[in-house]
C-alpha cells in the first residue's frame, strides 16, 4: 500500500497526542470545577480529533476506532446537543486515561485495544445518541453499466474564486473516457458591460458528453468537491444491461503500519525545542565565531604589545562560552508545568476518593527546569500532594471545628532561588505532630530516647526509611512507600527535600533541585594533596574554628556549636583517607553543608575557589564510591571528586549516633 | 489612449488596432490588468491578441477572451491573432471555446 | 514541480505530509496554524494550499476566508485536511472558498492523487 515510509513520524506521533491528553485532561477539569467556557470544549475537541486523525494516518487502529466514538461525543457537546455534566466529564476523564494506555502499548508495539478499552468504547458508543453501525459506503444499488454520459455543467460565479478549473475537471474527465465539448456558452448573469466585467467570475457553461462504459461513482468523484459551486446535471447516454455491484473487500484498516511500529521503540528520547532557545543558540554560535576569528587575528602576528588585546580577547570567549553554555543547558528545559498539570486531576480524586475538599493553587508553572529533572520529579511530588490532601488536610467537619474553612487550601509552587529550582508543597492542614514523630522515631530506634531534637529535626525524621505516622493505613498511603524513597528520588537528582510544619496550620515540604544534572556550581577544597569540590547548593557556610570550639562526645564523635544548635564534624581526610592533609581543626576550614534539614561540618584543607563543574559518572567509569557522587575535571587539568552531601551527611549522622 | 498605444507598435496595422499582448503567466492574477488592457483597446474596434507568449492559462482567462469577443461581435469589431502558443490552443480546445476565440488550431477535445 | 503551503497544528501530519510532498519533488512550506499559513502565504505564491481545519490561534476556515480576500490566492486550488464524521465542516469550508477536501486518514499515494488531481 502505502510507498512512503512512515514510521519515522510515530514518535511526533506519540508525544503530541500525550501533550494533546494532557491538554484535554486540564480542560476537562477546568469544565468540572464548572468553567462553562467555550474555548474549554474546543481545546478537548480539538485534541480528540487530532489523535484520532494522526492515528488513523498512522495505522494504529485501534486508537482511531476509540477516539473516533469520543470525537463523536464531543462533537454533540461541541453543537450543543449534549450538556456536560459530572458523569460525562467522569466517562471523558477515563478515557483520556484508557487512551494513555492505548498509546503507551502501541509505542511498545503491544496489542493495543484490551477488555477495558473495548469495555469504555462501547460505553461512549452507546452514549453517542442513535449512532448506528456505520453503513457500507459502496451499496449502489444496481449499478448500471452505460456506454457515456451526457453532462450539463454550469459554473456558478464563485466556481473559480474558489480553486476550481474546469480545464483540470476536464482533463480528470479525459482520464475516464472521451470526453467531447458539445458546446460551451456564456451564461445569462454576466454583465452586459464588458469594461465592468469581473474576470474572476465565472459565466461559462458546457454541454459535454463522456463516451465510455463510466461507472457512475467514478463520475460523481470528479464533481465531488463542486457542490454548490455548479449547476450539474448528468444523464446516461444509453441504458445497457444491469451488472452486478461487484464485491469489492472492504478496504482493511492499514495493518502494515502496525507491525512497522511495533519494531521496538527504544526511548532514545527526544525533546521539542521552542525556536527562540535554537536561534539563541545560532546566536551565541555566531558570536563564538567572531571572538575565534578575532583571536586567530592576534595569533597570527603576535607579540607583547597586543597583549591587552589577547586579555579581553581570553574574555570575550568565556563570556561567550559560559552564553554558550547557558543556550544549551535551556534546551533541555521544560516548565514544570507540565507536572503541575497531573494535579487537578489527582487532587479531584483524592477528594471524592477521602470526602476531603481541596482548593488546589498552582504557582510558577512556567519555571523551567531539566528535562530528566522534570521526568523524575512528578513521581516524589505525587507522594507529596498524596500525602498532603491524606494526612495533611483535615476532613470539612474537623477543619470547621478548628476555625478553618471547609476546603483546605493546597498549594504548590515553583521558582527559581539561586542556581536551583525550588518546588514547595504547603497545605493548611493539620500540621505534623511533633510529639508523635518523635515517639515513633524513638520505638523504632531512629533515635536514642533522650537526644535533645529540634522541632525541625524531628520533622526531618519522617524522611527516615521506615516511617509512617498515619494512624491508619489508608488505601493510599498504604502502599509501603514511604517518605523515605521520597527523599531518596529527590537526592538522586541531586536536591534535598525538608520540611517544616506548625501544628494547627500546616506543613511546608520544600524540594530544592539543580536546574541540571550535568553541571554544578561547586567549591573546590584542598584536603591533602587532593580536590574536592562540595556543591555549592548545599553550602551553609564556611568557617574558620578556633581549635578549642569543638568538642568530644561520649562515643568519639566530635561536635561544634553552630547558630544554636551542635553539629557533627567530619573530617574529609578520614572519610576518604587522605595523606598528608590538615588535622588540626584550627588549623583548617570546616564548611557548613545541609542535606534535607539536617547539618554537619566538613573539615577541610583550604578552599581553592568556586567552579561549575561537568559532572562524570564515576559509577560508569569506575565504580559507585560511597560519599562521592561523581568526578570533574578542575582548571589545573587534575581530576577531583564531587562530595555527595547526603552521603557524607548519613555518614555523620550515623557515627553521632553510634558513639 | 488606444491610438496612443497602437501608435507604438508596429505600422503594419491600421491605426487604431491595439496588439495585446498576453502574458506567459494568463491566470486569474493576472486578469485585472489584462482586463484593462483590452477596455482600453476596444474602441479601435479591432483588437489583435498575441498569445504566443502564454506557458500557463486558465478558464478564467479563457472566458475573458471569449467574453471579449462576445464584445466585439456586440460592437461589429474584429479579433484576431498575431500568434498563438501551444498551451493556449490546448486550453482553448479542451474547454471548446478555441472555435469562439477563432484560435488557429481548435483540435478536437 | 508545484509550491504548496502545508498546514496543520500536529507536527506529525504535517510532517508527513511535507515528507511526502518533498519525495514527490515538490517544494513544501510548512505553518502550524492558520496566522502562520498567512504570513507564509504572504512572501510566497503557492500553487497549492492543504490545511488543516482544527488549528489553534487562527483555524482553517479563518484562513481560507482570508486567503480568497486576497486577489492573488483567488484562483489558488485550497484543500482542507478534515474527518469523514464533519460534513458540516466541509461545507462550512467550501462556504470560505476551499476548493475541496482530504478526508483523513490518507495514506500518502492517496495524498499524492488528490494533490496530482487539483494541480492538473
Amino acid at each position: 500500500m502505502a510507498t512512503v515510509d512512515l514510521s519515522q513520524f510515530h514518535k511526533t506521533f506519540f508525544e503530541e497526542s500525550l501533550e494533546g491528553l494532557d491538554a484535554m485532561e486540564a480542560a476537562l477539569l477546568a469544565l468540572d470545577s464548572g468553567s462553562a467556557d467555550h474555548e474549554l470544549v474546543h481545546t478537548i475537541f480539538r485534541a480528540a480529533h487530532s489523535i484520532k486523525g494522526g492515528a488513523a494516518t498512522f495505522g494504529f487502529a485501534d486508537v482511531a476506532a476509540f477516539t473516533h466514538v469520543a470525537e463523536s461525543l464531543l462533537e454533540e457537546v461541541r453543537s450543543g446537543r449534549r450538556a456536560v455534566d459530572a458523569g460525562l466529564t467522569d466517562l471523558l476523564l477515563r478515557s483520556v486515561d484508557c487512551l494513555r494506555a492505548m498509546l503507551a502499548r502501541t509505542a511498545r508495539g503491544q496489542p493495543v485495544a484490551d477488555a477495558a478499552s473495548e469495555a469504555l468504547r462501547i460505553e461512549l458508543t452507546q452514549l453517542v445518541a442513535g449512532e448506528a453501525a456505520p453503513a457500507p459506503a459502496a451499496a449502489q444499488a444496481g449499478a448500471t453499466a452505460v456506454d457515456g454520459w451526457d453532462i450539463r455543467f454550469v459554473g456558478l460565479p464563485h466556481l473559480l474564486r474558489s480553486g476550481h478549473e474546469p480545464l483540470r475537471l476536464f482533463r480528470e474527465l479525459q482520464q475516464l473516457g472521451r470526453l467531447e465539448v458539445l458546446r460551451a456558452f456564456v451564461g445569462d448573469a454576466v454583465a452586459a458591460d464588458f469594461s465592468t466585467l469581473d474576470p474572476g467570475e465565472c459565466h461559462l457553461g458546457w454541454e459535454l458528453r463522456l463516451h465510455g462504459a463510466v461507472a457512475r461513482p467514478d463520475l460523481d468523484a470528479v464533481f465531488e468537491w463542486l457542490d454548490g459551486d455548479c449547476e450539474l446535471a448528468i444523464a446516461p447516454l444509453a441504458a445497457v444491461e444491469p451488472v452486478a455491484p461487484s464485491p469489492e473487500p472492504a478496504v482493511a484498516a492499514p495493518a502494515a503500519a502496525r507491525e512497522a511500529s511495533a519494531a521496538g521503540h527504544a526511548d532514545g528520547g527526544s525533546i521539542r525545542v521552542g525556536i527562540d532557545k535554537v536561534d539563541a543558540l545560532i546566536d551565541m554560535m555566531g558570536e563564538l565565531v567572531i571572538t575565534q576569528s578575532m583571536l586567530n587575528d592576534i595569533g597570527a602576528n603576535f607579540d607583547l604589545s597586543q597583549l591587552e588585546r589577547l586579555r579581553e580577547g581570553l574574555a570575550q570567549l568565556e563570556r561567550n562560552t559560559r552564553e554558550l553554555q547557558d543556550s544549551v543547558m535551556r534546551i533541555r528545559m521544560l516548565p514544570i508545568g507540565t507536572v503541575f498539570n497531573r494535579f487537578p486531576r489527582l487532587v479531584r480524586d483524592l477528594e471524592r476518593k477521602l470526602g476531603k475538599q481541596v482548593k488546589l493553587e498552582l504557582h510558577g508553572e512556567h519555571t523551567e527546569l531539566d528535562k530528566t529533572v522534570l521526568e523524575k520529579i512528578g513521581d516524589p511530588m505525587v507522594h507529596l500532594v498524596r500525602n498532603a490532601i491524606d494526612h495533611g488536610l483535615e476532613l470539612p467537619r474537623q477543619r470547621r471545628a478548628a476555625g478553618k474553612p471547609e476546603a483546605g487550601t493546597l498549594r504548590l509552587d515553583a521558582h527559581h532561588e539561586g542556581g536551583n529550582i525550588v518546588v514547595r508543597i504547603s497545605d493548611d492542614g493539620a500540621g505534623l505532630n511533633h510529639e508523635r514523630i518523635r515517639a515513633k522515631a524513638v520505638e523504632r530506634g531512629l533515635v536514642p530516647p533522650d537526644q535533645p531534637l529540634g522541632d525541625d529535626e524531628i520533622a526531618a525524621l519522617i524522611f527516615e526509611p521506615g516511617f509512617s505516622t498515619a494512624a491508619q493505613a489508608t488505601d493510599l498511603s498504604g502502599r509501603g512507600v514511604g517518605m523515605d524513597v521520597v527523599r531518596r528520588n529527590v537526592r538522586d537528582l541531586g536536591g534535598s527535600v525538608g520540611v517544616k510544619s506548625v501544628a494547627g496550620q500546616g506543613s511546608v515540604f520544600t524540594i530544592a533541585l539543580p536546574l541540571t544534572l550535568a553541571i554544578i556550581d561547586g567549591l573546590v577544597t584542598a584536603v591533602g594533596g587532593e580536590r574536592y569540590i562540595v556543591p555549592l547548593i548545599s553550602i551553609v557556610e564556611s568557617l574558620r574554628l578556633p581549635a578549642d570550639a569543638v568538642r568530644r562526645t561520649a562515643g568519639g564523635g566530635e561536635v561544634f556549636r553552630f547558630r544554636d544548635e551542635y553539629l557533627p564534624v567530619i573530617r574529609l581526610h578520614r572519610a576518604f583517607g587522605c595523606a598528608d592533609a590538615v588535622t588540626e581543626i584550627g588549623r583548617g576550614i570546616v564548611v557548613v553543608v545541609e542535606d534535607g534539614g539536617q547539618r554537619v561540618g566538613l573539615l577541610v584543607d583550604e578552599l581553592v575557589g568556586q567552579q561549575q563543574a561537568v559532572i562524570k559518572s564515576l559509577e560508569k567509569h569506575y565504580r559507585q564510591v560511597q560519599g562521592v557522587s561523581g568526578a570533574t575535571i578542575v582548571s589545573d587539568g587534575s581530576v577531583a571528586l564531587i562530595v555527595d552531601v547526603g552521603g557524607v551527611v548519613r555518614l555523620g549522622r550515623c557515627s553521632g549516633k553510634a558513639a | 489612449m488606444a491610438g496612443k498605444r497602437a501608435a507604438k507598435r508596429d505600422g503594419e496595422q491600421m491605426v487604431g488596432d491595439a496588439a495585446v499582448r498576453l502574458p506567459p503567466d494568463c491566470r486569474l492574477g493576472a486578469l485585472s490588468a489584462l482586463h484593462a488592457e483590452l477596455v482600453a483597446a476596444l474602441p479601435g474596434g479591432a483588437v489583435e491578441l498575441d498569445g504566443s507568449q502564454v506557458e500557463r492559462v486558465d478558464t478564467a482567462a479563457l472566458q475573458l477572451l471569449v467574453l471579449l469577443c462576445r464584445e466585439l461581435d456586440r460592437r461589429g469589431g474584429t479579433l484576431a491573432w498575431r500568434g498563438s502558443s501551444a498551451a493556449l490552443d490546448e486550453a482553448a480546445g479542451l474547454l471548446g471555446v478555441a472555435k469562439i476565440l477563432e484560435l488557429p488550431a481548435a483540435g478536437p477535445a | 514541480m508545484a509550491k504548496i503551503l502545508a498546514v496543520d497544528d500536529s507536527a506529525s501530519m504535517r510532517g508527513m505530509v511535507a515528507f511526502t510532498l518533498r519525495g514527490a519533488g515538490h517544494e513544501v512550506t510548512e505553518a502550524e496554524n492558520g496566522q502562520l499559513a498567512l504570513d507564509a502565504a504572504g512572501a510566497g505564491a503557492f500553487d497549492l494550499v492543504l490545511a488543516d481545519v482544527n488549528m489553534p490561534v487562527m483555524d482553517g476556515i479563518a484562513m481560507v476566508r482570508a486567503l480568497r480576500a486576497r486577489p492573488e490566492y483567488q484562483g489558488v486550488p485550497i484543500l482542507m485536511l478534515t474527518t469523514e464524521s464533519h460534513t458540516e465542516k466541509k461545507m462550512e469550508g467550501k462556504a470560505a472558498g476551499a476548493t475541496g477536501w482530504l478526508v483523513k486518514p490518507f495514506d500518502p499515494d492517496q495524498l499524492l492523487a488528490t494533490v496530482k488531481r487539483v494541480l492538473g
